[in-house]
């Protein structure tokens, strides 16, 4: 059914890059397009190159959104045929997960450790220092 | 005959290096000093003889064989002797030692700076061993061509002949910046007088490697063709990642000089932006990854790099464990307070600096895990790109951004924040409208509303905190606060009109591909276009395919010419777009191939990209901010070069020495 809508966008050749009628599954349509690696290009998405597989596969896109598939549905549509590689997105299933987390697992403790660390050597006696010469970085 | 006066003047410089590391690291004093000016005017002098056989077309040069024409113009004949790994690496060994010459020329004469020469002058030595014996660019043919093989004509472009220079003066400026803080590290002198001596060896470099970014993102944005500016590409990762290290070190330094805290954490950050400058290196040129803009690759190079790399770091590591747990920590202060403010800064820049590295290496350590059959083929490619980098690392500077008004105004030590949240609520209410307009007129983006508050509050915050400075009242009289306090808020006003500009243009940009046949045309946004069809032009040492479009826009006509030029000499095509400039952004078309089967039906995508400008002018400000702070440090340095103390609040008594040798 799938390879089915391919084909038949694929035999309708030139037609325009038409948005979808509705603009809220145009948008969606569209950051799609931007997550989705051209697979001849280097390093490009399929929104931005002007190769002829990446026309295909912005075409494959508004279909699908079109026909009503999910964002994920669309993806992993794509990750079938070509391969984790051809998503900008890392899965977020088994180790993707530790790759998603990572930034703010460091985040949370480092950040704790030296929140916890500057608490406890709290002073309540200081003072603010006056500051002259309008309190620059250098003042 | 000039090839080889810039070959033996390498030769030379390599020399003066190897004896300028000995003395500095040994006796000291004057010896090092000339000698690191020696071998500065040598490289320059090397440098000069490499333009100069580019410029002549002097094609029994190998390099220039290869790498120029007789059709190219003067001014990428002088960028072509940079524009290639052999002369890019003669520019990298001219600004190492050009550092080191200009600190034998500026810096005061003691132990500090005899040590910093001395490790400048190992890293010029490795540098420049690697060019002469590696990759020399004074190698002559014995028989000449007749001319020469050209140049990748996607660099001959005006921002990217200046994009070396300027990348090069931050990538290696960190250089300087590690011989420093490996000298302290020797010297056993990490405080408060070690601390001003780094940051405008830090601020040139890191301002610097502003500008080559800044101009590496805008020669992608006109010339690649798909008008992006950033797209997290593993190059653009490995510079960020030492600028990101680099905007942390120029904050805690601060904390380092006023206060003497942070002394071990800012030396680290010294050592480890240099090393994340070399790790960029070796990703560049290594050929480890796929990149838009990978460049001069080779593998045996990147062993190379590698090595450089872990003697380097390695050895400043070692020094760094040996002396660090002596470093005294500084006066205490409260946890909201500017020092409290700074870390804060560092945590989450430091923070983003480990995330974009795990998102740079991780495709290719997945990659050579599937090529050592360590995981199965199928699971071994992986492609990390906007999306991630827009879900982890946005949200957390944005969410950074928001203490700035707040850290900029508060006072060292300890801070009473309801005057200063008091003085700032207007700002805040200016930046909550702001993002709410944005969500209305943007079609109700969360991230585009959060990012239009975020980039306002930091514009207006900053603005409302140089009024509270002069005590609120004649607004006149802002613009006599000292050169450093506008250092400071130009850079920050930078950072928000940048994040305005990054959050609209990426949120709002609408982008489409017309098939067109001559005599057709195509609507979008409001603008009308008219392809009138493609003509034969003639350049110097390319054939366009030259398009007119006839755009119509509130009753104005215009005709573009987007173009697609085509390089004999490299065999390579070219996209040059055509841009108009309104108010609002950027109207950008670009001409794509004809359509397979329909001759004569061009692909012609039309984009609009709003606050384009915003995007460069507010790394630009940033930049500009950063050399403001040099000057006011360069305009000071005299009296205070000549009182020789560090500036010690009269309130500051306890501030300690530091010294721990």
């Amino acid at each position: 059914m799938k390879v089915a809508i391919l084909v038949a966008f694929l035999l309708q050749g030139a037609a325009a890059e038409a948005p979808l009628p509705d603009a809220g599954k145009e948008a969606r349509a569209q950051t799609l397009m931007r997550e989705l690696r051209c697979v001849v290009c280097e390093n490009e998405p399929i929104s931005q190159s002007t190769a002829d597989i990446a026309v295909d596969m912005r075409r494959v896109v508004r279909a699908q959104i079109d026909k009503g598939a999910s964002d994920t549905e669309v993806r992993q549509y794509f990750v079938d045929r070509y391969g984790q590689f051809v998503s900008f997105r890392p899965p977020t299933d088994g180790w993707g997960m530790a790759l998603w987390a990572f930034p703010f697992l460091l985040l949370a403790g480092v950040g704790g450790l030296v929140g916890f660390r500057t608490l406890r050597a709290r002073k309540r006696d200081l003072t603010p220092l006056p500051d002259d010469r309008g309190g620059g970085p250098d003042a | 005959m000039i090839a080889e006066l810039g070959h033996l003047l390498a030769f030379l410089a390599l020399a003066t290096a190897a004896a300028q590391s000995y003395l500095g690291l040994t006796t000291g004093g004057e010896a090092p000093r000339r000698l690191a000016v020696a071998t500065g005017m040598f490289l320059v002098l090397s440098m000069l003889t490499l333009v100069i056989s580019f410029v002549r077309l002097d094609f029994s040069v190998a390099l220039v064989a290869k790498n120029s024409h007789s059709l190219k113009p003067i001014i990428y004949r002088i960028a072509g002797a940079w524009g290639n790994h052999e002369g890019s690496m003669l520019l990298w060994c001219v600004i190492m030692a050009g550092y080191g010459g200009a600190a034998a020329l500026f810096m005061r004469n003691d132990r500090l700076r005899d040590r910093a020469l001395g490790v400048q002058g190992l890293l010029t030595l490795g540098s420049l061993a690697y060019l002469l014996f590696a990759s020399s660019p004074f190698t002559r043919l014995a028989d000449p061509p007749l001319d020469g093989g050209g140049m990748n004509p996607l660099l001959q472009d005006p921002a990217v002949a200046l994009h070396p220079p300027f990348l090069y003066m931050g990538y290696v400026g960190m250089s300087f910046v590690f011989s420093i803080a490996a000298a302290g590290l020797i010297n056993g002198q990490i405080d408060r007088e070690w601390a001003r001596r780094v940051r405008p060896w830090a601020l040139t470099a890191w301002s610097s490697l502003t500008i080559g970014i800044a101009l590496g993102a805008i020669w992608a944005y006109y010339e690649l063709g798909w008008g992006g500016w950033w797209f997290w590409d593993p190059v653009e990762n490995a510079s960020f990642m030492p600028w990101l290290v680099g905007a942390a070190l120029v904050h805690s330094l601060i904390v380092t000089e006023k206060r003497g805290g942070m002394a071990s954490w800012t030396v680290f950050l010294a050592v480890l932006s240099f090393c994340l400058a070399l790790l960029g290196t070796f990703l560049v040129r290594s050929g480890v990854m796929t990149s838009v803009h990978a460049f001069a690759t080779d593998p045996t190079r990147g062993l190379v790099l590698l090595a450089g790399l872990g003697v380097a770091g390695g050895a400043a590591l070692a020094l760094f464990a040996w002396r660090a747990p002596k470093l005294p920590a500084g006066p205490e202060f409260d946890p909201v307070s500017r020092e409290g403010a700074l870390v804060l800064n560092n945590l989450f820049l430091s923070v983003g600096a480990a995330l974009v590295l795990l998102g740079t290496v991780t495709p290719m350590v997945v990659q050579w895990l599937g090529e050592i059959k360590a995981i199965p083929p199928e699971s071994a490619s992986l492609s990390i790109g906007e999306p991630y980098f827009q879900l982890t690392l946005a949200p957390m500077i944005a969410v950074l951004l928001l203490f700035l008004p707040l850290a900029q105004a508060a006072p060292w030590r300890k801070a009473d924040l309801s005057p200063l949240v008091k003085w700032l609520t207007p700002a805040m209410v200016v930046a909550v409208i702001a993002g709410l307009v944005a969500l209305a007129l943007g079609g109700w983006g969360i991230w585009l509303g959060f990012g239009v508050l975020v980039g306002t509050w930091v514009v207006v915050g900053v603005g409302f905190d140089l009024w509270r400075r002069v005590g609120g009242g004649g607004v006149g009289r802002v613009f006599r606060l000292p050169l450093t306090v506008w250092g400071m808020a130009i850079a920050h006003i930078g950072v928000g009109i940048f994040v305005i500009g990054a959050t609209v243009e990426t949120a709002t940009r609408t982008e489409r591909t017309f098939p067109l046949a001559a005599g057709q045309s195509a609507e979008m946004a409001g603008w009308k276009f008219e392809f009138l069809g493609v003509r034969p032009v003639e350049g110097p040492n390319y054939y366009s395919t030259l398009a007119d479009v006839r755009v119509t826009h509130d009753g104005t006509t215009e005709i573009i010419n987007p173009e697609k030029r085509f390089y004999p000499v490299a065999d390579t095509s070219t996209t040059e777009v055509a841009i108009r400039k309104t108010l609002g952004g950027d109207v950008y078309v670009a001409l794509g191939d004809t359509i397979r089967d329909q001759p004569g039906v061009w692909r012609l995508r039309i984009a609009h990209h709003p606050l384009i400008d915003w995007v460069f002018g507010g790394a630009a400000l940033i930049a500009l901010g950063g050399f403001m702070s040099l000057a006011a440090r360069v305009r000071r340095r005299a009296p205070v070069a000549a009182s020789e103390a560090p500036t010690v609040e009269p309130s500051d008594e306890k501030a300690p020495a530091g010294v721990v040798a």
